[in-house]
């Protein structure tokens, strides 16, 4: 999505006033000025100004005709839609099933998705998949000793 | 004193293992560069987690190999393909295309390659002759001093990067914010963690570099995949040919593009990519053929292809002395200085002398090395852009996420990289500039650091930070440029600052 600067100013303020919020909570100590709001609360306040310009500036580009938000080319193809999900999906899968799944299992099943997905050919994808897959785990798992989780690993090998 | 530290310089440079590894990510570099959509930036991003278990002057020279062969081999795809291998070869890729259609390739190429070598040692030279100097002088600075030179720094990286310097500004501040998360510095109480025990050391800085160069490119790159068919390239042959006659007649154009390039390496914020398109622009506008620009005319050629290298050396410069640094490479640098103890500042000149000079031999084989090995990716140029996209970018977001992993132990590394890329996806599709949040977010802790010891110092009194000789420069010439800006944003200006 390609916002009008009304809305990218209304949500620079709407972050900033949060920060200040929030800030509202640390604590301040008695004898010192410069406590640990003062920064944030600072750069809160230069953001609210910057999102003042900007929905100024866009609300007279809205009133000349200018959308509140356009759709940029590549979303228009519902496959490069798809494609920026999987990408997203993939790091999730890395994020919540890494530690269970382990390194080797779920970069297999991720590198195939994506391959097919990509219209590699078949044959190519599963070679290059488990070459991958096992090669950078031998790197980093053996060779810089980062410690990559082996889970489904352990019971397979 | 200085020979023995130049004798140990050499012996930690000239080992079999470091000079295998500065190969290797030399060739790593040049494939990178050489890719359209892959950028020198996202070269040093993936080269980190590779380089963590080395020691500094390996994992520094790795880093410094890889980035100067990038830039030059982002020349190559330009010519042949008319499309930029990284950011810093866009201002003259129709160039270098039509020379390639007039059949001058290999001139094309040759030109890019040698000016790219000999810019490349001009940066260093002024690297070597400037740091030391610089950090000598800056041993005296005080907070005052430092919060105006971050001061200035940012508001170079707003200048310079962008057209739109408000939201250059809100880019900037945004970046700040970011750097406030975690254990305050002033006064040690956890800001914005919510609880969580990894944010309180704040936001992992490479994961997050990871995630707003490598995994918002690679959101670009896959939703542009489609429609990149087959393209025909053409025979390389004798690039050597008909170069030094150019040298020869243009030596005024390589010599200003080489200075305008160290300038604005050195300026933070601004690196390579700006460069080139500074220098390529005077180059035009002092040109005594201008009409010839635009026609694949060499000219241009000379002055940007020198730019761009020159940048790289001299980015380090600010990173080295003041840790601010010049480019958003060295911003990573600076990152990668801080995990291997060498805390960036005048003292590292002081404490490990011997390592600076490390990196500037590095510096000066990389340059070298650039000649041969460009050489043989010239060559080899047919097979490396033939490597298929639908392969490489499933695997770059692997290596990320690894990368990531690897610097935390944990999928948080790998949380960090995917929030920071889709933020960092969504403010460029929204026109915000990169640069300043990265800058931003490295140069948050020490710039608060600074403003909060200047003011308890001076009592919460302005005046006193333009009470010290050069924080008065200094902070005269930031708010000078805070000026320039308000003003071309004003109404009564219709000039833009120059489209970059």
């Amino acid at each position: 999505m390609r916002f009008n600067d009304l809305v990218s100013g209304a949500i620079l303020i709407v972050v900033a006033v949060i920060v200040i919020i929030l800030t509202l909570r640390f604590p301040e100590f008695p004898g010192q000025n410069y406590g640990p709001a003062v920064f944030p609360r600072l750069l809160a306040g230069l953001l609210i100004l910057c999102g003042l310009v900007m929905v100024i500036r866009g609300f007279t580009a809205w009133r000349a005709g200018e959308p509140l938000a356009v759709v940029p080319s590549w979303a228009r193809d519902p496959a490069n839609i798809v494609s920026a999900l999987l990408v997203i999906l993939a790091a999730l899968a890395y994020i919540f099933l890494l530690d269970t799944v382990g390194f080797v299992p779920l970069t297999l099943v991720v590198l195939l998705v994506l391959f097919l997905w990509f219209k590699v050919r078949v044959p190519v994808a599963v070679v290059t998949a488990l070459v991958a897959a096992f090669g950078i785990n031998w790197f980093f798992a053996s060779m810089m000793r980062v410690p990559l989780p082996r889970g489904l690993m352990d019971w397979i090998l | 004193m200085t020979v023995d530290i130049l004798l140990q310089a050499f012996a930690l440079v000239f080992r079999w293992d470091v000079i295998l590894i500065i190969i290797a990510s030399g060739l790593f570099g040049m494939f990178v560069g050489a890719m359209p959509g892959l950028t020198a930036t996202m070269a040093t991003a993936l080269l980190i987690p590779v380089t963590f278990f080395m020691d500094p002057v390996p994992a520094l020279g790795a880093i410094v190999t890889a980035t100067a062969m990038a830039i030059f081999a982002g020349d190559i795809p330009a010519a042949m393909l008319r499309m930029p291998g990284t950011p810093a070869s866009a201002a003259y890729t129709d160039e270098s295309y039509l020379m390639g259609r007039k059949g001058q390739l290999d001139l094309n190429l040759g030109t890019n390659l040698v000016t790219s070598v000999l810019g490349g040692l001009i940066g260093v030279a002024i690297l070597v002759l400037a740091a030391p100097a610089l950090a000598e002088f800056a041993l005296a600075f005080s907070s005052f001093e430092y919060f105006w030179l971050a001061a200035l720094g940012l508001t170079c990286a707003v200048f310079l990067a962008t057209n739109d310097p408000l939201k250059g500004f809100a880019s900037l501040f945004l970046g700040l914010g970011l750097g406030t998360i975690g254990i305050d510095p002033a006064a040690g109480f956890p800001r914005f963690t919510f609880g969580t025990v990894e944010l309180m050391q704040g936001v992992s800085f490479i994961p997050a570099m990871i995630g707003m160069f490598a995994i918002s490119e690679l959101l670009r790159g896959v939703t542009s995949m489609q429609g990149s068919g087959e393209v025909v390239l053409q025979q390389v042959g004798n690039v050597f040919k008909g170069v030094g006659g150019v040298l020869r007649r243009y030596w005024v154009n390589f010599l200003r593009g080489s200075g305008i390039g160290v300038v604005i390496g050195a300026l933070p914020g601004a690196g390579a990519d700006i460069a080139a398109w500074v220098s390529y622009a005077v180059s035009k506008r002092f040109s005594k053929e201008p009409q010839k620009f635009g026609t694949g005319h060499v000219e241009g050629i000379v002055d940007a292809g020198a730019a761009n290298n020159s940048a790289i050396a001299a980015a380090w410069i600010p990173a080295l002395v003041f840790g601010i640094p010049g480019d958003s490479i060295t911003a990573i640098v600076i990152g990668v200085l801080y995990m291997k103890g060498m805390n960036p500042g005048p003292t590292v000149f002081l404490q490990n002398p011997q390592l600076i000079y490390a990196v500037f031999m590095i510096f000066v084989l990389a340059n070298l090395l650039m000649l041969p090995l460009g050489w043989a990716i010239i060559k080899s140029a047919k097979q490396v852009l033939r490597v298929p996209k639908n392969i490489l970018l499933p695997m770059i977001l692997i290596f990320c996420v690894v990368g990531s992993y690897a610097m935390t132990n944990s999928v948080y590394g790998i949380i960090i990289m995917l929030v920071l890329g889709i933020f960092a996806f969504m403010l460029e599709e929204n026109g915000f500039p990169i640069a300043p949040v990265i800058l931003g977010l490295v140069l948050g802790e020490m710039f608060e650091q600074n403003f909060i010891t200047s003011m308890i110092k001076s009592d919460g009194s302005f005046l006193a930070f333009f009470a010290r000789p050069i924080a008065g420069i200094l902070g005269v010439a930031t708010i000078a440029i805070w000026l320039i800006m308000l003003w071309r944003m004003g109404p009564w200006s219709k000039a833009r600052p120059a489209a970059v």
